[in-house]
């Protein structure tokens, strides 16, 4: 019978499990998404520079070519940390940009719209929310990082063969957990910008400033005082750090290392995760 | 049979402010379909009340309970058998009613294609059938008050908890509101929560009533069996020497008591014409100033528990009705 003439029944059938209720909200962000037309541009232009380090790689594996050339081209040739080092560092801008463009469009609707009270009032709790939000701009940000950067090194371990694979796994673990680490801390930016600043585009625009401003103030400070310690407070630099902790690569021993970096990395996280939940409630409670 | 809400020495303070001062009440039958009234005068902790059911709000002491599940230990079994229509404005701006009710739908644990019929079903339900695949945005205030009650309901909860579900509604669209939360129990089995400060909603619509002041429950009244019993209110205007009519109407078997000089609040048991009063009157020697008939018991009461008249006629006086909820 058409749904018009039917009536309105209760429903009654079974539930589905709270593991495909919490993938709901990402589902139907996914699908808004997409339908951004900047944030498609953006994904799309994000893929060039994974194109040529494969194109790169590809051709690094065929030494034939390259037989006439001197060994410090060769040398340049090497797919290494290093190499992965650049790659990492050049999609991380493309993430960055691609979250303050995506990230405002999460939370600041509901909270403008007064929709949290809908979904609390259901079986939701504020960490399901803000997991369910996190998801979508972690699958959105791995697009553009983790997978490219696995299959670059698939690639190359596919072409270079078994002991390449051997002596260098630990590459692909870093890209792994490197860009991990990194979309994390980029996705809690952006949605504790958007859960703090109601307009999409001011807030786009935070999550780029938030991390040029710390960038320019340890900077600052740097110079201020002649030392090399606020250096931590940069994410990118804190970042970068981590990596080339996690590729084996050197880091200057006057510049903080990798464990304060990390340190600095996961007292951001946690302070992001703290603002976020404060602001995430069903009702303002006027104290 | 057991509650749908139950509360026990509820305690809740916002801040330092105890909102909710030790309430206790038990209120509904589990699967009874009954609609339960929450009235009282601003600031008086209905919306508090409200969103610690809700889960919203951590009780400070003493213990809430709907369907038998704790509402704070045991927050998403109560959330999976509730519905919430809140107050204000709250929806996606930029979504189809469609989408909305689906994403909502979904969230509350149905499957997708159940999901979407709901969606859909609802919507025709309430009245936007024809304006589903409009974004809710655009939707006039009505339109925007039927899809929160829509997505209130689209997953079928055993207790739907409306707040203000009138607010803004032209006089059809109120109807056409009311209709629908009498449908929701008497049709549906649902149990309802209705908190309104408008009395002839909550009249209309509902079985039992609350009123709360002050963060306690003053008063609660089973409406069913006040309709039952068929009263009649009657405000009664008179000059003259009125001392001798208090005993005058107990004779004729209806009760009254006097407000300020010369006005009289009367209760008429069904027996009793109101022609009577007019003999009565002339017998006593009163010029009848004004007589008129009230229909609405609830007012009587809600003016007596929040204690703007001192006692209502046939009843016991206000400061004699138990407080803290324990009636």
């Amino acid at each position: 019978m058409a749904v018009y003439r039917r009536g309105y029944q209760r429903y009654e059938g079974g539930l589905t499990s709270h593991l495909e209720r919490l993938m709901v909200m990402p589902r139907f962000s996914w699908a808004r998404m997409v339908e951004q037309k900047f944030v498609l541009i953006l994904l799309v232009v994000s893929m060039f520079w994974p194109l040529l380090c494969a194109t790169f790689v590809y051709l690094a594996n065929h030494s034939e070519l390259w037989q006439g050339f001197d060994t410090g081209f060769k040398k340049f040739l090497a797919i290494n940390g290093k190499f992965f080092s650049v790659f990492m560092k050049v999609q991380s801008g493309y993430a960055l940009i691609l979250a303050s463009v995506a990230g405002p469009g999460l939370i600041a609707p509901d909270l403008s719209n007064n929709a949290l009270p809908l979904y609390f009032s259901r079986p939701l709790t504020r960490g399901d929310y803000i997991l369910s939000r996190m998801i979508v701009l972690l699958g959105l940000l791995s697009l553009v990082t983790i997978v490219p950067g696995m299959l670059l090194f698939g690639m190359q371990a596919g072409i270079a063969g078994g002991d390449w694979f051997w002596n260098n796994w630990y590459l692909g673990a870093a890209i792994f957990f490197g860009f991990a680490l990194y979309i994390v801390t980029v996705s809690l930016v952006a949605m504790t910008c958007s859960a703090y600043v109601k307009w999409r585009v001011v807030a786009g625009a935070l999550v780029l400033a938030f991390f040029f401003l710390l960038a320019g103030a340890s900077e600052m400070v740097n110079s201020v005082f002649r030392v090399e310690w606020a250096s931590v407070f940069n994410v990118g630099y804190a970042m970068n750090t981590v990596w080339a902790g996690m590729l084996d690569l050197a880091i200057p021993d006057e510049k903080p290392g990798v464990l304060e970096c990390a340190v600095f990395i996961g007292a951001l996280g946690a302070g992001l995760l703290a603002l976020l939940a404060r602001k995430l409630r069903a009702v303002e409670v006027v104290k | 049979m057991s509650p749908v809400i139950e509360v026990d020495s509820l305690r809740v303070n916002l801040g330092r402010r105890e909102i909710l001062k030790g309430i206790s009440c038990r209120l509904g039958e589990s699967g009874a379909g009954k609609a339960i009234g929450l009235l009282g005068p601003n600031g008086a902790g209905k919306s508090t009340l409200i969103q610690t059911l809700l889960g919203f709000h951590k009780p400070s002491a003493g213990r809430a309970r709907i369907l038998g599940f704790d509402c704070h230990a045991q927050a998403r079994e109560v959330k999976a058998r509730i519905g919430y229509m809140p107050e204000n404005d709250s929806f996606i701006g930029n979504m189809t009613a469609v989408a909305f009710l689906r994403l909502m739908a979904e969230i509350s644990g149905l499957p997708r294609a159940a999901a979407l019929e709901k969606a859909h079903e609802v919507l025709f339900h309430v009245g936007l059938g024809e304006s589903r695949y409009r974004q809710i945005g655009t939707y006039s205030l009505g339109m925007k008050q039927m899809a929160k009650l829509a997505q209130a309901i689209v997953h079928g909860p055993e207790l739907v908890i409306l707040d203000e579900p009138t607010n803004g509604l032209d006089p059809a669209a109120r109807q056409r509101m009311l209709q629908l939360i009498k449908e929701m129990k008497e049709q549906h089995g649902m149990n309802v929560l209705l908190c309104s400060h408008l009395l002839t909603d909550v009249e209309l619509v509902c079985d039992e009533v609350v009123i709360l002041k002050e963060g306690s429950i003053v008063h609660q009244a089973d409406l069913e069996a006040e309709r039952k019993s068929n009263r009649r209110f009657v405000q009664l205007d008179v000059a003259g020497d009125d001392r001798g009519l208090a005993a005058a109407l107990q004779e004729i078997g209806a009760e009254g008591v006097s407000e300020a000089p010369g006005e009289w609040r009367i209760v008429l048991p069904a027996s009793v014409e109101i022609g009577s009063l007019w003999r009565l009157a002339a017998r006593e020697r009163l010029q009848v100033r004004k007589l008129t008939h009230r229909k609405d018991t609830l007012e009587e009461i809600f003016l007596k528990a929040v204690g703007h008249i001192r006692q209502t006629p046939g009843g016991a006086p206000a400061a004699e009705v138990p407080a803290h909820g324990r009636l």
